[in-house]
């Protein structure tokens, strides 16, 4: 039915794919569990990170370089945007803030096409070494971006659990009523929190910019996916987005191996069965509205 | 005496509409009846039973397919047309409603919008043999003209979405004055109590969900049937927000927010797309603006006021 080599290079395509789905979705998982907003605008820094790592790499000619410049400006895009912005919105509906944000990612696209133009552009693959897999080649690009994003995991577990702002945000997950009774600065928290996934999503963008062309509806493309990802793993659960992030991979890239549009089709169709068992995602806690 | 009472704020703000219609060119007209017909349904959902909708556009394209495929494979009759967009947005709100609606509002919003953009993929991709993709379906020169009111000519189309929008308004006035309108609000406020009164949550929101969706796909098959053709655009992602935006624009949960958010909504993008060309980054700074501004949008900044002053106007005669 399937050939192996086929089927390796899928896998490996699914698991590259996931990487960069976790290190978006991993910031909307974020921003969601410690401040309840649905932060739409982690798509536009993942698109300025492409776009950043587009410009940068073919000035210098180095695609490393280019996704940390991207990481850096999307970051501090981010800091200014929760400064000027959501600080002032925290406190109302989550209505108002998905619809901020959602203005903020329209905007941002605007400026970008202004800058860069409509046109796809194609970014250099920078490193053309396959290595061999039970006899498959394999570009070995898509695992580095595997294990970065892997490390991205553990890094920012070792943060949440190591470190005391780590703690802090993790329990501000569960009451941030408390956390603010303990006397920490819960704001100065949430423009932490927010630059993190900035700046995670920037590096996804840059990450994905050789794999794909960089176009200004690039954010809007990988939305779908992203949320699927969040909302299989649950929102506010990291280990969930880890999770759901190589599952909703593996099943885009496996799909569109046996039948094209089911790549589309069949993640939605796994986050309906998993929303019909559990209804808060496969790691999502039962949070209270605040 | 009651029942003119009842009906005098609709009649009232409907007489407005319809004096507008006469400054106002025609196609503005109509888009905006169909647009405030739009909002209306997540208008209700949003402000009566708290739930945000961000994939209103899929139950636009449901009831907008729907009627496109009758006309463009079947029949003639633009009413019969619309009749199968609002069945369809019935079907599809029963389907999926019962899955959607016991998930968190948070959640909730976040599936509707997968929902929009898969329907988006299969109209644009997956079943493109039968909606010709991008390229949407052309039926304009098959709907037939009917006898009373000619749904071919935009004039008598406009007559007929004006007397659509007053029918849609005074079921939602009565929904909001009866027990199950006051149910709904108690659903947002506190569910845990509507529980104790006996009351079904999930039967309230399954309900409201599919009275706000069908109304949804109806100003789909009016779209449909205004503009003479469909294309997978109308889901697309950047007008997923209009609807919310329009209601918060308008003013959450009253009754006139839609239309005034409609007409406020599309005359600024009319005048916008006008003079300049990257609308999308001036759309979307707007909407950061709108957001920071205030919480209750325009008719609920106004609705106060007028009522003071319409208030002591009668203080003012009775005396």
């Amino acid at each position: 039915m399937m050939d192996t080599q086929l089927l390796i290079s899928g896998v490996i395509f699914g698991l590259s794919i996931g990487s960069i789905f976790f290190l978006m979705a991993i910031g909307l998982s974020l921003c969601f569990g410690l401040m309840r907003i649905i932060s739409l605008d982690q798509l536009l820094y993942y698109s300025i990170g492409a776009y950043i790592t587009y410009s940068i790499s073919l000035v210098t000619g180095s695609l490393w370089l280019g996704a940390l410049a991207g990481m850096v400006v999307a970051g501090v895009i981010s800091f200014g945007v929760e400064r000027f912005i959501f600080l002032r919105i925290y406190e109302r509906d989550i209505a108002f803030t998905m619809i901020a944000s959602f203005g903020v990612l329209i905007g941002g696209v605007g400026v970008i096409k202004s800058i860069w133009g409509v046109i796809p552009r194609p970014v250099p693959i920078p490193m053309v070494t396959q290595i061999s897999i039970l006899g498959t080649e394999v570009p070995f690009y898509r695992l580095l971006v595997v294990v970065i994003s892997l490390l991205v995991y553990v890094a920012i577990w070792l943060f949440l659990n190591r470190t005391i702002i780590g703690k802090a945000i993790r329990a501000g997950i569960e009451d941030v009523e408390h956390v603010e009774g303990l006397g920490i600065n819960v704001y100065r928290l949430f423009t932490t929190t927010f630059i993190i996934a900035g700046t995670l999503s920037g590096l996804a963008g840059g990450l994905h910019a050789p794999l794909i062309m960089v176009d200004p509806q690039m954010g809007l493309e990988v939305m779908p996916f992203v949320f699927m990802v969040v909302i299989i793993g649950g929102l506010g659960s990291i280990k969930g987005t880890l999770i759901s992030a190589f599952l909703v991979g593996q099943v885009v890239s496996l799909g569109s191996l046996i039948y094209a549009p089911l790549a589309q089709m069949a993640p939605f169709a796994i986050m309906l069965l998993i929303l019909l068992i559990k209804p808060t995602g496969l790691y999502g806690s039962k949070l209270l509205k605040r | 005496m009651k029942l003119f009472r009842w009906w005098r704020g609709i009649l009232l703000a409907f007489l407005l509409l319809a004096v507008l219609r006469f400054f106002l060119p025609l196609p503005f007209s109509n888009e905006i009846i169909i647009f405030s017909i739009y909002t209306m349904g997540c208008s209700f959902l949003l402000g009566r039973v708290g739930f945000i909708s961000f994939g209103q556009p899929a139950y636009l394209a449901t009831g907008a397919y729907a009627t496109a495929f009758y006309l463009f494979y079947f029949g003639t009759n633009p009413y019969i047309g619309i009749l199968i967009g609002i069945l369809a947005g019935l079907l599809i709100s029963l389907i999926v409603g019962p899955l959607f609606v016991r998930l968190r509002s948070d959640y909730f919003a976040l599936v509707n919008l997968a929902l929009a953009v898969i329907i988006f993929y299969m109209l644009q991709k997956v079943l493109v043999d039968i909606t010709k993709g991008d390229n949407g379906l052309w039926f304009l020169t098959n709907i037939a003209s009917t006898p009373v009111l000619d749904l071919s000519k935009p004039n008598h189309f406009y007559i007929f979405a004006f007397l659509v929008a007053l029918a849609i308004w005074a079921l939602y006035k009565y929904l909001n004055d009866t027990i199950y309108g006051a149910c709904c609000l108690a659903s947002k406020i506190n569910e845990d109590k509507v529980k104790f009164l006996g009351y079904s949550n999930f039967k309230i929101r399954l309900t409201a969900f599919v009275i706000a969706n069908t109304t949804t796909a109806l100003a789909g098959s009016m779209y449909a049937i205004y503009l003479g053709f469909v294309s997978p655009e109308m889901t697309s992602a950047h007008r997923a927000a209009d609807p919310v935006v329009v209601t918060i624009l308008g003013g959450v949960g009253t009754l006139y927010g839609p239309i005034v958010g409609a007409i406020a909504y599309t005359g600024m993008k009319d005048l916008i797309s006008g003079l300049i060309g990257n609308w999308e980054l001036f759309i979307g700074f707007l909407l950061v603006f709108i957001m920071l501004a205030g919480e209750k949008g325009i008719w609920g900044t106004l609705e106060p006021l007028l009522k003071k002053a319409l208030f002591r106007k009668n203080a003012f005669k009775s005396e």
